[in-house]
């Protein structure tokens, strides 16, 4: 745990690899360039093809990913928080679902995209409300009855989304199934999921050391002066966003949430004020990384960048699950 | 000790489930006491002292501190005149020693502002007064039940408020343990005019240290005063209901239960 006493090296380590990861989506594909091809971009002097290539298509879709891989990371600490259980994130508790549920609708009545990420804001909101007062039995509330909820409600959305792919016209239902694994090749507004990931990494920040203080339990919190309701209120608020920027942006993309942390929490330990901005930087550069591996490793063929998260995330979880225990 | 700057609980009536925990229950706990409060299982004693830091609405009557309703006061505030020492606590991730101590200084952090020298020396202190002091950088997870308690005590140390809830904190503990860490708490309370109100169940131990009971009986009934008043064999054995039986050897009190027919 030597990275535990030099947190910022740690944090510019991750800085460094954000950049890497940036480099990596910029000259990877059809048409490889190398460094020299682009830093020529940036003194003017690169060719118009390349320009538009880089500028038009790759960095656009790079920095999607940034924003929804550190999203997803965020949104997945902040309900490991709320369950008090590190194995929480937005697809266990059914938040995911709703959200998708949601966005798949606004997508079926053809509505702007922005309208996209409200549509999904409110199924996500929906979705976690529903969880805990389900699971919210008189007096208390146990992990395992919440959880379990998750689950259930998790499958009853996935119904849902089944129906309307059902019902949806055929012309559309490609699109769909594609952003329901989780797709970036689709050009979405870039400017609304970072401002609520500046938004959100913000108001976590501050709030980070009641969140740490929060894991203890609610009795300890609130006996250390943390109002534990209102707490527990812009957790709430604050998760469903993220989730919805993450689903609006990129659609369903799982295992981000639940192994960056993880593995952050592996080096670093607990503490949000250092957790929280380095799970944000690990998931983008990851997925940035992914993403380019989805678009190139059987190009011209593209692969949802959810399925890539999934094969590189199950056994990776099994593997920490297994040797946590 | 003037009732101005004290914990006071007027007409106190607290149920929970339909199960009365204290009727009409009037105390005045004041700076330099130590508090131990008994009664079996199941009665109550936790939910009271929950009740106490504000943490749970009182059926009726109200509790004040330093002459304020205890629901008047903002957490913060009040976290740094009240700490609370749980029975146990639920912890699923990675975290030192160290780590959990310091968030005893939480109420006196501001916002963004992170822990400086000076909370990490009370830290310190209190780790070294629990004898905890070596195991500073070890994780949390490969501590004893014993090194927990120890760990729970020097949080709340670090907190260092002047009402200190102790929920049983001497469970687990050895018996050394036991005598060296109730010794602290009173010489600290009387020192520093400071107040402890414990959750124990051994008579012996209470006796020796707690200078004030409370009894909590199953039906709402209680019982307080000065330890040598309450606890009798008499009290004792109507609220265990169980024959206690009391001896004195001149220096020392001690309880021992007999046997019992109905148990038997």
């Amino acid at each position: 745990m030597k990275f535990k006493q030099h947190p910022f090296i740690f944090l510019s380590g991750l800085f460094i690899l954000v950049v890497i990861s940036f480099i990596f989506a910029l000259s990877s594909g059809s048409g490889s360039l190398s460094i020299t091809e682009l830093l020529s971009l940036v003194d003017g002097t690169a060719s118009p093809l390349h320009q538009s290539l880089i500028l038009e298509l790759r960095l656009p879709r790079a920095l999607a990913a940034f924003a929804a891989g550190a999203l997803l990371s965020l949104a997945g600490v902040l309900m490991q928080v709320l369950l008090r259980n590190p194995l929480a994130d937005p697809y266990v508790l059914g938040v995911s679902g709703g959200a998708a549920f949601a966005a798949l609708l606004a997508m079926l009545f053809g509505v702007h995209s922005l309208w996209l990420t409200g549509s999904a804001f409110l199924g996500a909101l929906l979705s976690i409300l529903m969880v805990f007062s389900f699971a919210h039995s008189k007096g208390s509330w146990s992990i395992s009855r919440l959880l379990l909820t998750g689950i259930i409600l998790a499958s009853g959305w996935g119904a849902l989304i089944s129906f309307v792919l059902v019902i949806a016209p055929a012309e559309k239902i490609h699109g769909m199934l594609f952003w329901l694994m989780g797709d970036l090749s689709y050009d979405r507004p870039l400017l609304p999921s970072y401002l609520i990931l500046l938004f959100g990494l913000l108001l976590a920040l501050s709030i980070s050391r009641q969140l740490n203080i929060l894991l203890w339990g609610d009795i300890q919190a609130g006996s250390l002066g943390i109002d534990t309701r209102r707490l527990r209120g812009v957790i709430f608020f604050l998760s469903s966003l993220l989730t919805a920027g993450a689903i609006a942006l990129a659609g369903s993309i799982g295992f981000v949430g639940l192994v960056i942390p993880h593995l952050v929490r592996l080096i670093i330990g607990t503490d949000h004020r250092l957790l929280l901005p380095a799970s944000a930087l690990l998931g983008g550069a990851l997925l940035i990384i992914a993403d380019t591996l989805a678009r190139t490793v059987l190009a011209p063929q593209q692969l949802p960048v959810g399925v890539l998260t999934a094969l590189i995330g199950v056994p990776l979880f099994l593997y920490l699950l297994r040797r946590s225990q | 000790m003037s009732l101005t700057t004290a914990l006071t609980t007027k007409n106190l009536t607290l149920s929970i489930a339909q199960k009365l925990i204290c009727e009409k229950l009037d105390i005045s706990f004041n700076p330099g006491e130590f508090w131990g409060i008994m009664g079996v299982n199941g009665v109550g004693k936790t939910t009271l002292l929950q009740t106490l830091i504000g943490l749970r609405n009182a059926n009726h009557g109200a509790i004040t501190l330093n002459q304020k309703g205890i629901q008047d006061y903002k957490r913060i505030i009040l976290a740094k005149h009240m700490g609370l020492m749980l029975q146990e606590y639920e912890y699923n991730f990675p975290c030192t020693v160290m780590e959990a101590t310091l968030i005893g200084r939480h109420p006196f952090i501001h916002n963004w502002q992170w822990e400086d020298k000076q909370d990490r020396q009370l830290a310190q202190e209190a780790l070294k007064t629990v004898g905890l002091l070596d195991l500073s950088e070890r994780s949390i997870n490969t501590l004893s039940g014993g090194e927990k308690r120890r760990l729970n005590l020097a949080t709340l140390l670090t907190q260092n408020p002047d009402y200190y809830l102790l929920d049983e904190p001497v469970n687990h503990l050895d018996i050394k343990a036991q005598l060296e860490i109730l010794s602290l708490l009173q010489q600290q309370f009387s020192e520093n005019k400071q107040c402890g109100i414990m959750v124990i169940h051994d008579p012996n131990m209470a006796y020796r240290f707690c200078d004030h009971i409370l009894l909590l009986f199953n039906d709402g009934q209680w019982l307080s005063g000065a330890t040598a008043e309450i606890l009798t064999s008499d009290n004792l054995s109507q609220l265990y209901d169980c024959p206690i039986h009391q001896l004195n050897d001149g220096d020392h009190t001690l309880f021992i239960p007999l046997e019992n027919e109905k148990l038997i």
